[in-house]
């Protein structure tokens, strides 16, 4: 009788059921109930998430989900964003595209982040899924816009295009020309990061004009302001929208002509773009700033007055980037008017200056954790910071899922007491016991590790940099934080101690990068011979490791685990520790 | 060193007395121009402290996005210097020589980029084409004109990264930013 339950249902019966289960945990659990449920799941699943490119092949996931539409890929690690990793590292795509060329030519939607993208995979696309409609593109580099054209010219289906981010190579302005007159179904698209020459405006006026379903759009810097207003008025149904270059003479026609063009938008959450910004031009959104939930204006150059005066019109905001123009004063106006807001990122205008530019202190901080009940995600950087400060935001928000603060010169101590800033993240993690995000900064002992692996049990990520006094640090992360998927480290004594200890640890996570610490050679390659479920990299630019003495720290190291063993595409200053490790240096 | 490899679990105590604090970097190979951590920066020709106003020479601190740290700083630097520097001709494809400018010197001046592989080697070559001192190497930033026409900080952008979109070069004088 009981065995006979697990069958009773038909697979179709199954299928249907488990078409309501869309997040990649819940379908990894499905598929582990039984045997016949991992046969009916994967061969139902549309969507497929692979974190790490180098942790399984393109064949092993063609052969366990046949079926799928849906692909996101994430290459090089998180602080290849902040140049830490070499050029040349990896991250390619091409073998992934040319795999499902032949497998799936009914793939919908590709989304990639931090790989690396050539006109050769564009065109393999563009020519392989005839029903393509997705592609976003996000931090990635490699392609040009021959690429992009190749994309234009040939997917009839295409709904979004989103090159968020993205280091593209300008070759030619009309790429855009390559959609087909008749082409009308694009949704989504962002080409905010294309340079000076590579939009033909007129080409856009035509496509914006005749896609009527064109939800969200976002210009480029080379987009003048004076052409905003046409393109406006052909997409009124706009939900988001990114700006160009938001500068011109100031001119009551032209100011008004835009004013007009936004208020007839009577659908627009979001904005972004806003270069070059000359703040006359600004009330001419005040029509649409009611409804706003999303502002970036994390490009626009302009004072805190000009900012609180927009700010003070947007109450419904739920998102704002913003440059620290916005100063502790603007913070607090933001504080009292915009109580629905959930998420702020803070950019510093002048990260490289030694002195403060700009009025924005830990104060700012204070002043949005106390006034808005709703924010759960901070982005911040600074200039000084105090225990006490972090302890009252921390037990004044204890809703934070992401909370990192940069402040900005490394080991920077508490500027009130002048200790260490343990006690304040230690009040973080403490307070935010859903906290899934965190980054570090400022004067920090072993003692702030201890908290965390002592209390941030839900955390998944965290980033570390000038901290710590020895391995007791990273032992007490390793082995307190259940939920760790991906560590990140530089510039921290810790060595091989508590790497070694800990090596089972490495096998939960995604991921650990750690550039400029104490683990030596010898570590690594201890680590990588008897954990053959893990890559272990080391990145070394002066030359192969075994050049020097073994107990020399490696510059760079990057363990993630694999099931598709050892990478065979590195650069070479790329070598990963196995069995064979000893031969394959010589 | 004697290493261990301790493969259970998190949560079974192999921690049992605190850690000395490890004597770092006292091995490492005294070639090696990287910067590490504080102390562990090594006696350079060209410490990158020398620019004054300008962070220590760390790379990728503080760890603002690349594309964005070059969009502000395009929008900076393009409102102040817009008439001043104007578009550089640029290099030929094939060419490995790239145009350098000093500010302040009329001539301009041509160097061979390949027979470089640091931003060491190349600055002291330029401060030797120039006559500049060492004493007064500090006052002097080195910036570049990228493939898209964006004026950067050489030191900001990895080697690699700088060559391969070098357009040309100019010595500045060191003034602090805006």
């Amino acid at each position: 009788m009981h065995k006979k339950m697990a069958f009773s249902f038909p697979d179709e019966v199954l299928e249907h059921v488990f078409s309501f289960i869309q997040s990649d945990k819940d379908r990894n659990a499905v598929s582990m109930v039984c045997k016949s449920w991992y046969e009916i799941e994967r061969w139902c699943r549309r969507k497929v998430f692979v974190g790490n490119c180098y942790a399984v092949s393109p064949r092993m996931v063609i052969r366990r989900f046949p079926e799928f539409r849906s692909i996101e890929l994430k290459g090089k690690p998180h602080f290849a964003d902040f140049n830490l990793v070499p050029d040349g590292w990896g991250g390619y795509v091409f073998p992934w595209i040319a795999e499902m060329a032949g497998a799936y030519p009914w793939l919908e939607e590709i989304r990639l982040k931090r790989m690396v993208v050539t006109d050769e995979s564009l065109e393999l696309i563009a020519k392989s899924f005839k029903n393509f409609k997705v592609l976003v593109l996000s931090s990635c580099e490699g392609f040009s816009t021959d690429g992009l054209a190749a994309i234009a010219a040939s997917c009839k289906n295409l709904k979004e295009l989103d090159l968020r981010d993205c280091e593209v190579d300008d070759l030619s302005a009309h790429w855009l020309s390559h959609f087909p007159e008749t082409y009308a179904s694009l949704v989504s698209l962002n080409i905010s990061c294309l340079g000076s020459d590579e939009v033909s405006f007129s080409a856009l006026e035509r496509l914006v004009g005749r896609c009527t379903n064109l939800k969200t759009l976002r210009l480029n810097r080379a987009v003048p302001l004076d052409k905003i207003a046409n393109i406006l008025r052909h997409a009124p149904q706009l939900v988001e929208f990114g700006t160009g270059t938001y500068t011109a003479d100031v001119r009551p026609d032209v100011y008004s002509d835009l004013a007009g063009a936004f208020s007839s938008c009577k659908e627009l959450k979001s904005l972004s773009g806003f270069w070059d910004v000359v703040p006359d031009y600004l009330p001419a959104i005040y029509p649409v700033c009611s409804k706003l939930t999303s502002l970036n204006l994390s490009y626009a150059t302009i004072q805190s007055p000009d900012l609180i005066k927009l700010v003070s019109h947007c109450p419904n905001l739920q998102r704002l980037l913003v440059l620290d123009y916005i100063e502790d004063s603007g913070l607090e106006v933001l504080a009292s008017s915009c109580k629905d807001l959930q998420e702020i990122r803070v950019f510093p205008s002048d990260p490289f200056g030694a002195e403060p530019n700009v009025s924005l202190t830990e104060q700012g901080l204070v002043a949005v954790s106390l006034g808005c009940p709703k924010l759960q995600s901070v982005l911040y950087f600074c200039r000084r910071m105090s225990n006490e400060a972090l302890v009252t935001i921390a037990r004044n928000r204890p809703n934070f899922t992401r909370f990192r603060l940069c402040i900005i010169e490394p080991k920077t101590a508490d500027y009130l007491t002048l200790e260490p800033l343990d006690v304040g993240f230690g009040a973080i993690v403490q307070y935010c016991k859903d906290l899934r995000r965190l980054s570090l900064s400022g004067l920090l002992t072993d003692r702030v590790f201890e908290y965390i692996g002592t209390y941030a049990k839900k955390l998944e990520m965290l980033s570390v940099a000038f901290a710590g006094d020895s391995d007791l640090g990273l032992h007490h992360v390793l082995s307190g934080c259940e939920s760790l998927r991906k560590l990140e480290i530089r510039d921290c004594p810790f060595g091989d101690k508590a790497l070694l200890a800990n090596a089972a640890k490495l096998e939960t996570m995604r991921s650990l990068w750690m550039s400029s610490c104490a683990v030596s050679f010898a570590a690594c390659k201890l680590l990588g011979q008897k954990m053959p479920r893990l890559n272990v990299e080391v990145i070394d630019e002066r030359g192969p490791p075994d050049t020097r003495p073994e107990n020399c720290p490696v510059e760079k190291l990057y363990i993630y685990r694999s099931i598709a063993g050892p990478r065979f595409d590195m650069p070479p200053f790329v070598w990963t520790m196995d069995e064979d490790s000893g031969l394959r240096l010589s | 060193m004697e290493l261990q490899l301790g493969l259970a679990l998190p949560g079974s105590d192999t921690w049992s007395r605190p850690l000395l604090k490890l004597g770092l970097y006292e091995d490492i190979n005294v070639n090696s121009k990287k910067r590490g951590f504080d102390h562990g920066y090594l006696e350079d020709e060209f410490s990158a402290a020398s620019f004054k106003n300008y962070e220590k020479g760390l790379v990728g601190w503080p760890p603002v996005k690349t594309w964005r740290r070059k969009k502000l700083r395009c929008q900076v630097h393009n409102h102040m210097t817009a008439a001043e520097n104007g578009c550089c001709v640029g290099r030929a494809s094939n060419s490995t020589y790239v145009k350098v400018k000093m500010e302040g010197v009329v001539i301009a001046r041509k160097i061979d980029i390949s027979i470089h592989q640091s931003f060491e080697t190349l600055t002291t070559t330029l401060m030797t084409m120039f006559d500049i001192f060492d004493e007064n190497r500090r006052s002097f930033k080195l910036t570049y004109q990228d493939k898209e026409g964006d004026w950067l900080i050489a030191e900001d952008v990895p080697w690699r990264t700088f060559v391969r979109s070098l357009k040309c070069l100019k010595l500045i004088r060191s003034r602090g930013y805006q």
